[in-house]
């Protein structure tokens, strides 16, 4: 396991896009966080606890590994 | 990306703080007894009022404006970080207003000392909280 710093990005656009151009207050409504958390994740601002990563995964139906990617610097 | 209600409550705070203290500041120092005078506290309630009723009035017109005052897990660690920092400058106030006390005379600069780093923690406090808004935690 690597030590380094890494960063944690998503897909969280694309999957709105992919349904029906979800706006960004309908993925916040759904999971139970604010517009701008949504926004702050999206672009790669804030990395969101496990809990509301799940919720996310789960509003577009996939796995976790299809919403956010680690990668290591 | 637009303010949320908790950046503009902050904002709105900052800004009262800056102004209600700037002005008793500008007002009490330098100082002229080694004393805190009854027209001094008579300035030191005069800034808290203001700030208070600032708060209200701001906080109700920023509520009317913007219904959203939902707060998430995001608010609730920028809130922390931005607690911690304003926590370093209370703790370094509250050493040299010690200081002051052992090494001077009369109650105003130990008074003075104390309540300039609260009121820079609490700037330091609300301006972590809006600059982590933009830059991310």
């Amino acid at each position: 396991m690597g030590t380094g710093a890494g960063r944690i990005t998503n897909e969280i656009r694309t999957l709105r896009f992919h349904q029906g151009e979800m706006t960004q207050q309908e993925l916040a409504n759904r999971i139970g966080v604010t517009r701008q958390t949504i926004n702050a994740i999206e672009g790669n601002k804030y990395s969101p606890s496990l809990e509301v990563a799940f919720r996310i995964a789960r509003v577009f139906g996939v796995p976790l590994e299809q919403v956010f990617h680690f990668a290591e610097d | 990306m637009g303010l949320s209600f908790q950046e503009k409550s902050l904002w709105v705070m900052f800004v009262g703080l800056a102004a209600a203290f700037g002005f008793y500041f500008a007002t009490v120092l330098p100082p002229l007894a080694p004393n805190v005078m009854p027209e001094q506290v008579v300035t030191f309630v005069l800034a808290v009022a203001f700030l208070i009723v600032t708060q209200i009035v701001g906080n109700i017109v920023i509520a009317v404006v913007d219904r959203d005052t939902q707060t998430d897990e995001r608010d609730r660690l920028i809130a922390l970080v931005g607690s911690r920092n304003g926590g370093y400058v209370l703790a370094t106030g509250v050493f040299l207003a010690l200081c002051t006390a052992l090494l001077t005379n009369g109650n105003f600069l130990f008074m003075h000392v104390l309540l300039a780093f609260w009121v820079l923690a609490q700037l330091v406090e609300i301006g972590s909280r809006l600059y982590l808004y933009r830059r991310g935690v």
